[in-house]
């Protein structure tokens, strides 16, 4: 609570989330960061899937989409802290809040597998039936995440 | 045509479709889930397209196979997003026509986004075959980026525009 209440009343936190063109600059921030985030991840777990790109090796396509995965990661984990911090009391026991993080923390999880075993599994003949579970759930969880994430205010009134 | 649009909201709006997802305590969210997944994949992949066409990213692989490799989800997205957008748009109808930001991106802001994406793809194909890309190609690509932070801003902006009851 001490550290959520500091936090809430950070200067910079109550700035930045003070005026119209700040607030909204965040959101902003924040739907293009989950849209890369998302949309990179989707389209490499598709590729493993089998389903995507197919002209393409699925290393290949890595290389392409994973540092936008990282850029979006980046941008909407800053300016979704920063709004998370302008109502920190609020978020301590709001637990779908908290379920939405878990599933953001797992989707990462998913992804670094991912990225980590595509190498290995583009020099098999066929990608096995394991790497495409691993991708559907990849792809599951991100879509869990965003659902989580518009329950928050739906469900919660916080946001 | 004022008047068509707003008899157009108001049928909308009476529909069995916005009703029911108003007065739903579950659906709304899932409506949502449906606009931002399928935004998720166009706009994502979008972006991705652009900044590599403007030179930035992984330079191993071609804009135009970039291009190819997700022509068909970017696509798949765009149609999740319109389907998930009517259906948040059909719960309100009349409050979304009424509202400047909601106007401006609908009318200006995604027909000409959507023009430039058309463009961009099927020019990619020629100015994409090389590694590095040409200077009309990087202009090109860094307008259709502008122009889809704008409707995102402009989406963002719709409750900050919203009249006083």
């Amino acid at each position: 609570m001490g550290f959520s209440l500091w936090l809430q009343r950070n200067a910079f936190v109550v700035w930045v989330n003070g005026s119209v063109v700040t607030a909204s600059s965040l959101e902003i921030i924040h739907y293009v960061g989950f849209f890369l985030l998302v949309g990179a991840t989707a389209i490499m777990d598709l590729r493993v899937m089998g389903v995507a790109a197919k002209r393409q090796s699925a290393t290949q396509l890595a290389e392409q989409v994973f540092p936008w995965m990282w850029t979006g990661l980046v941008l909407a984990t800053i300016s979704g802290f920063l709004m998370y911090a302008s109502d920190a009391t609020e978020y301590l026991h709001n637990s779908v809040f908290h379920h939405k993080l878990y599933l953001c923390v797992l989707g990462i999880i998913f992804a670094v597998i991912v990225r980590r075993n595509v190498p290995k599994w583009d020099k098999l003949p066929a990608i096995p039936g394991i790497a495409k579970l691993i991708a559907l759930v990849s792809l599951v969880l991100w879509v869990a995440t965003i659902l989580w994430g518009v329950d928050v205010p739906a469900l919660t009134g916080v946001g | 045509m004022h008047q068509f649009i707003i008899s157009f909201a108001r049928w909308v709006q009476s529909t069995h479709l916005g009703v029911g997802i108003l007065e739903s305590t579950w659906a709304f969210p899932y409506v949502q889930l449906t606009h931002f997944t399928g935004l998720s994949l166009f706009i994502g992949t979008n972006l991705a397209l652009d900044l590599r066409m403007m030179g930035i990213g992984n330079k191993n692989q071609t804009a135009a196979q970039l291009s190819d490799s997700v022509f068909a989800w970017n696509w798949v997205g765009f149609v999740i997003a319109i389907t998930g957008g009517f259906m948040l748009f059909s719960t309100a109808a009349l409050t979304y026509v009424a509202n400047p930001s909601f106007d401006v991106k609908l009318s200006m802001l995604i027909p000409t986004a959507l023009i430039v994406h058309i463009f961009n793809q099927q020019k990619v194909r020629t100015w994409g075959q090389t590694p590095e890309t040409p200077g009309i190609a990087k202009l090109a690509g860094l307008v259709e980026l502008l122009l889809w932070l704008s409707v995102v801003s402009a989406a963002v902006l719709i409750p900050y525009f919203a009249a006083e009851p």
